[in-house]
């Protein structure tokens, strides 16, 4: 069951990481970035996960699981919708200036 | 473009699964324990007597590792600052007219329950799951609301970026001066029970310190922050294509 989550993770990491790769469009670029985020904080919530254990509220009826990963988590989420935030504001910044958004025109320019 | 070359698209596809499967081999091979070991379980056994709050994960953001958290809303702050100064160049007047007369009065019966149930999000996060974080991002999302169904001049007649700013700074004080608190006791920064702050009893409303006013420092913080990143973007978006910047090529 744990190694599904895995390898949910691992496979919506590669779709993240191909969009990267493939797109020259800075926008998708920006969205492959936020997947492969995404990817890293399921691995991280996944592997507090205890067989059989209960949500880390006191008092536990059971072996709680552990509660550091989602901290963890919650501080990255919040640093990567800034990350996000701060790269789209860039990526409007630059096709105001450019009138596009494509990588590969954008160097054309510029070289 | 998609002049990409073929023999590209599929070596790209061959490394990314390979890594993919060197990555997937590396997180099986991961060990899976039958309990919690290291601080976190001193965390859970801990965190009743010492915190006196009920939601461990709230006590370890807000009282175990309240400086990380003091650091993470910095970010925020950096990148709310990063983007204002990115899209001040001008003051643009022009807001879309909004949504349907339907959806206006849709929007207008779910606000109030919306903002209720950010303020128990937040105000419950020392007992139940939630936290400044989740509901200071709830309250930016009824700004959101209100920029995307009404236009932003509505959303920034109700919400003043001068008012949002006011709160982020202040979330920002709060915090510190929570923190300076500990300091002034001789316990720590943000130390919690040990500088004084009353544990009340376990499981009320008013208990677990100052993890609650922590909670709301944060949650003010959030929710001013994402609120302005929104409402600069969108603003920049309203004014539209006929507002060229200075240096354009064409």
């Amino acid at each position: 069951m744990i190694l599904l989550s895995y390898a949910t993770a691992v496979i919506i990491f590669c779709i993240g990481l191909y969009t990267i790769m493939i797109r020259r469009n800075l926008f998708k670029t920006v969205l492959g970035l936020a997947l492969m985020e995404s990817a890293v904080l399921l691995i991280i919530v996944s592997s507090g996960y205890i067989p059989g254990g209960v949500p880390p509220i006191a008092p536990f009826s059971g072996p709680a699981v552990n509660p550091l990963p989602h901290a963890f988590t919650l501080t990255a989420i919040v640093i990567g919708a800034s990350d996000i935030a701060l790269a789209l504001a860039f990526i409007v910044k630059l096709h105001r200036h450019y009138r596009t958004v494509d990588l590969d025109r954008i160097r054309g320019l510029r070289g | 473009m998609s002049s990409k070359p073929y023999i590209f698209r599929i070596a790209s596809l061959i490394l990314c699964v390979s890594l993919g499967l060197m990555l997937f081999r590396g997180i099986a091979a991961l060990p899976v324990t039958e309990k919690v070991t290291g601080p976190a379980s001193h965390y859970l056994a801990r965190t009743a007597g010492e915190t006196g709050a009920r939601n461990v994960v709230g006590a370890i953001l807000f009282d175990y590792r309240a400086f990380d958290t003091l650091g993470e809303s910095t970010v925020i702050f950096t990148a709310v600052c990063g983007i204002a100064m990115l899209f001040s160049r001008r003051k643009f007047h022009r807001s879309s007219r909004g949504l349907s007369f339907i959806a206006k009065r849709g929007i207008g019966i779910m606000v109030p329950f919306l903002l209720m149930y950010a303020s128990v999000i937040i105000l419950f996060g020392h007992l139940s799951p939630g936290g400044g974080f989740q509901g200071g991002t709830i309250f930016a999302t009824v700004t959101v609301l209100l920029c995307v169904v009404f236009g932003s001049s509505f959303e920034s007649q109700y919400f003043p970026p001068r008012t949002k700013d006011i709160l982020e700074s202040g979330g920002a004080l709060l915090f510190s001066g929570i923190g300076l608190i500990g300091l002034a006791a001789g316990t720590g920064f943000l130390s919690n029970i040990a500088a004084g702050f009353p544990a009340g009893t376990f499981g009320s409303f008013l208990s677990a310190g100052s993890v609650p006013i922590l909670n709301v420092a944060v949650g003010m913080k959030v929710g001013a922050g994402l609120s302005t990143i929104f409402y600069s973007m969108i603003k920049m978006l309203d004014a539209g294509h006929d507002h060229r910047e200075g240096g354009g090529i064409e």
